[in-house]
């Protein structure tokens, strides 16, 4: 049968629009809600939304409860464990599973003959370290770990890659590839006349900067747990996206959609990691049909670190060019990405084309297949690295010009979305920039300087104190934070006049119930308590998309103010013929109907008591976004560090950050959310760095203690403030994104302070001890 | 083997091999604890051994014969939570969640020694426990709330 024309002009209420999602742009069809609500603007009164309500999953957390896919645990369940080559690339000959087939308690092991080609499990030809090999089931998750050590495998070693410059000399690294050029060649984005711009330059700087290959690290790993009833799969994901999981299952293992069913209760953190099904949900699927058994799969620390996913790394050669007073004329990068086998997402060039207002621009990324595990999205994918080279180039803009660094940045604002040529639905950067400076007190900060350095000579004792310098940085981020659709909401008012909110999403631990409820809250009128959220079950909730690139809050929300809109709308009508009056003479308040300029009312249990099973419900969806103007997340941030030039340590004494993100639901989970992003910013600027062995291709630190993150001591004072307002522009409910933009400045800002207190340059990330003191005697590498 | 969990004598029939984190998530289903890496480097599974934190990870069940462990259900219930718990919910100290019962655990043993503790001190004790989501200054926050309600529940 051949496939359905393509609906380009697709007519009535189902429309073809742009969405972007991570950097990237998508084509979607999108359904046009049945009606639009006004939108809140910035004065409105509103009542729960932007309260600062308690997290409403919190006391299931904090009793270590809430419902993880972990702590799944089905009547007779098995455990799975995975074994994983040990080295990057090579041809098994041999894989001997004698001895893990016969240890007490194991239940089963599959190869790639056993598995649907579509999972695409256990490939004979190795192209990564930590690549599934084989599987092993068990008992439990003891035995399957030590049946899973007795597998024997003998490979012909191959030639590897793990560099870009190795993977541009040697053949392909994996078979299906021409060469080992993501896209076949590099990508290359222009805007003006670079070239042109940098001949006529008044004032050209260049630098080389690079950033490490970072890893998620997620507090509970990857992992599902499957059961089967007849032909009927039910998985227990921890997922950033349970509607996706559903289709990768499904398609891998080649069974109806709707067989499956995908539950995910609490997740403990994902940041990019987990969009996607992987070998642990194939494996426990296969496992638990084979044994009429349900089977978890739980990816240990290693693999964990191993291969679910990085930021990889980059190393970045940026030119600038300005006038004299300080206008930037031409950005020109060069990029090389090793990008791992596979999962190319956004590089560090998009960030080059949207931050400064920049007539000329171009970027030219060198992405690579190499043999290492592939990437995964982390947090705000390329920007995240991109503004690293690309601030670390303009400070020595600055420096060049004699021109303040945040001097420099207020003359360079755009205040367009340059890519698309179109206005911003709001954008509030240099209100960002003036209230962080106010903050972190850049002005002074001179002052501040000669301040602590007499502060530590005097409590040193006279000459000592001199090793420790202070210094200041600023950075900024702008990030696409419109969400869209197609996302879903239904509500049902229960006959005890609760309200049942359903929605498709999953909760990460930004806040995801919270946020529903209060927002249902305010839509119908009721209290909060009175409001209940139903997410993480495909069999129980409408669609909604992943949670990633920001957007589950900017495309969830109005589609369900519009359900509880809809569901209000029934009420009145209810209420109205209860009291006998028009439904516009009534309204709704704190979970009751109230007839205005009276005191009679009704609580909402009263209407729904006496309606007995007539149920009262609500449909939300969300409409496109506004095809004329780009929906961003702005802010600053300003890092104050202090670096003992004896020993290399740098320590963050404060981050100061302010960013335009829109209406703010709920002011506390936001500054959570900002203060965790400036942290993983902060691990990625000083700690963070999977260490590759280039002779032989192995990761060196795949566990927690030697790939090194943020603890409690490394925690600055972090001052996390969001403009108030509101983007009524880019949707009714007024809300942008806030997950990615918080991390964006963070490493870039630290390193600027680093450079302001050494007087020199450290342009290779993470600044540990070694790097500064390398840089202090004038060899950085 | 007999030792006491969360205020219960418990009997169990176990290997030399098995942990106290197996023992409590698998054997006895306590799945409150957490295993994130199992070879203590971040925290998630600690406990309280005779009132000590320790890895649960890292602890023969068998050396715990005669103890008292204490975990997360051994604090409060969501209804009734101490004020530890309390005092997380209130400022917001977990995210995700899943570190937070080790935490919860290790600032549990804290606060037993130290009735009034700096941040310095909140962060010397807790910094065993890795939290990814970046939590810190909230947990901090945490705990010295919970310290000051509890003096002055008893001092009032």
């Amino acid at each position: 049968m051949a496939d359905p024309p393509k609906s380009k002009g697709t007519k009535g209420r189902f429309i073809t629009t742009t969405v972007e999602v991570e950097g990237r742009t998508e084509q979607r069809v999108v359904e046009l809600p049945a009606f639009e609500p006004e939108p809140w603007g910035a004065d409105a009164q509103l009542t729960h939304v932007g309260a600062r309500a308690i997290r409403i999953d919190g006391p299931l957390k904090t009793t270590g409860r809430p419902g993880y896919t972990t702590d799944v645990r089905r009547p007779n369940q098995a455990y799975a464990s995975i074994v994983r080559a040990t080295l990057p690339r090579g041809r098994i000959t041999l894989l001997d599973l004698g001895a893990a087939r016969t240890l007490l308690g194991v239940l089963d092991v599959i190869v790639a003959a056993d598995v649907p080609s579509r999972t695409r499990l256990f490939n004979p030809e190795i192209t990564y370290t930590g690549q599934p090999i084989a599987a092993v089931c068990a008992t439990t998750q003891a035995i399957a770990d030590a049946a899973a050590r007795l597998v024997r495998v003998t490979v012909d070693a191959l030639p590897f890659a793990v560099t870009v410059e190795q993977a541009l000399e040697l053949g392909p690294v994996r078979a299906r590839l021409e060469n080992n050029l993501v896209g076949g060649a590099p990508l290359i984005v222009e805007r003006g006349n670079v070239d042109a711009a940098l001949a006529r330059a008044e004032v050209t700087v260049t630098r080389e900067v690079r950033t490490p290959c970072a890893l998620h690290s997620a507090m509970e790993p990857h992992c599902a747990v499957a059961e089967w009833d007849g032909d009927h799969l039910t998985v227990w994901e921890s997922t950033q996206g349970i509607y996706r999981v559903r289709d990768n299952v499904a398609k891998a293992l080649g069974i109806p959609l709707t067989n499956v069913r995908v539950i995910c209760q609490a997740m403990g953190g994902g940041f990019g990691a987990k969009n996607l099904a992987g070998p642990h949900t194939y494996i426990a699927a296969i496992f638990a049909q084979r044994l009429g058994r349900a089977v978890a799969c739980v990816v240990d620390r290693a693999g964990e670190q191993l291969d679910t996913g990085n930021r990889p790394s980059s190393w970045q050669r940026i030119t600038l060019a300005a006038t004299r007073a300080g206008q930037l004329t031409a950005i020109d990068l060069e990029a090389r990405i090793p990008i791992g086998v596979g999962g190319a997402e956004g590089g560090p060039g998009n960030i080059y084309h949207e931050l400064y207002a920049c007539p000329n621009v171009r970027t030219r990324e060198t992405s690579a297949f190499v043999n290492t595990a592939a990437m995964a999205a982390f947090r705000a994918p390329g920007h995240a690295e991109g503004s690293v080279g690309l601030e670390i180039a303009l400070n020595a803009l600055a420096l060049e010009l004699g021109i303040d660094p945040l001097a420099l940045r207020l003359k360079n604002i755009a205040t367009r979305d340059q890519k698309k040529d179109r206005p911003y639905t709001g954008n509030r950067l240099d209100e960002c920039y003036e209230e962080g400076a106010r903050r972190i007190g850049w002005h002074e900060r001179e002052a501040s300087k000669g301040a602590a350095l007499r502060a530590a000579s005097a409590q040193a004792g006279g000459a000592r104190g001199q090793h420790l310098k202070r210094g200041y940085g600023v950075a900024a981020q702008v990030w696409s934070t419109g969400g869209g659709p197609p996302c879903y909401c239904n509500i049902r008012f229960n006959i005890d006049g609760t309200a049942d909110v359903m929605a498709g999403s999953q909760d990460l631990g930004t806040g995801t119930r919270t946020i529903l409820a209060q927002v249902a809250a305010e839509a119908l009128g009721h209290s909060l308590d009175g409001v209940r959220a139903v997410i993480g079950d495909t069999a129980s909730a409408p669609y909604a998309g992943n949670s990633w690139g920001s957007m589950t809050v900017a495309s969830l929300a109005p589609a369900v103010r519009m359900a509880a809109e809809d569901a209000r709308r029934s009420l009145l009508e209810a209420a109205a013929g209860l009291l006998s009056v028009s439904p516009n003479d009534l309204e709704t308040r704190n979970g009751r109907v109230m007839m205005r300029d009276t005191d009679r009312s009704l609580s909402f249990a009263e209407v729904t008591g006496k309606l007995g099973n007539v149920m009262i419900q609500g449909q939300g969806s969300r409409g496109p976004n506004p095809q004329d103007a780009g929906i961003v997340t702005t802010g600053a941030q300003f890092a104050e560090v202090e670096v003992d030039t004896e020993t290399g340590v740098v320590r963050v004494l404060r981050i100061v950050a302010v960013h335009d993100a829109g209406r703010i639901v709920n002011p506390t989970l936001a500054e959570s959310q900002l203060e965790g992003g400036i942290i993983q910013g902060l691990g990625f600027a000083l700690f963070e760095e999977r260490r590759l062995d280039a002779r032989l291709g192995l990761p060196l630190n795949v566990g927690l203690h030697d790939y090194k993150m943020p603890t409690h001591a490394d925690i600055p004072v972090i001052d996390g403030h969001f403009l108030d307002g509101a983007d009524p522009t880019a949707n009714h409910v007024g809300v942008r994104g806030i997950a990615e933009p918080a991390i964006i400045p963070t490493a870039p800002a630290i390193a600027g302070a680093v450079a302001d207190a050494l007087g020199v340059e450290v342009n290779e990330l993470p600044l540990t001890p070694w790097r500064v003191l390398g840089a202090l005697r004038g060899n950085p590498r | 083997m007999n030792l006491s969990i969360n205020s219960q004598l418990v009997a169990a029939d176990i290997e030399g091999s098995t942990t106290l984190l197996e023992l409590l998530r698998e054997t006895l289903g306590l799945t409150g604890t957490k295993r994130a890496c199992d070879i203590g480097e971040c925290g998630a599974c600690t406990v309280l051994v005779d009132g000590r934190p320790v890895y649960a990870c890292l602890t023969l069940a068998h050396a715990c014969a005669g103890q008292a462990v204490r975990t997360i259900e051994g604090l409060g219930a969501p209804g009734a939570p101490d004020a530890l718990q309390d005092a997380f919910v209130a400022e917001d100290a977990a995210q995700c969640g899943f570190c937070t019962p080790g935490q919860l655990m290790a600032a549990t043993a804290l606060l037993a020694e130290n009735a009034d503790p700096s941040d310095a001190d909140v962060v010397a004790a807790l910094s065993g426990n890795l939290c990814r989501c970046g939590t810190y200054p909230k947990i901090v926050r945490a705990v010295r709330r919970a310290a000051a309600t509890l003096r002055t529940q008893t001092h009032g």
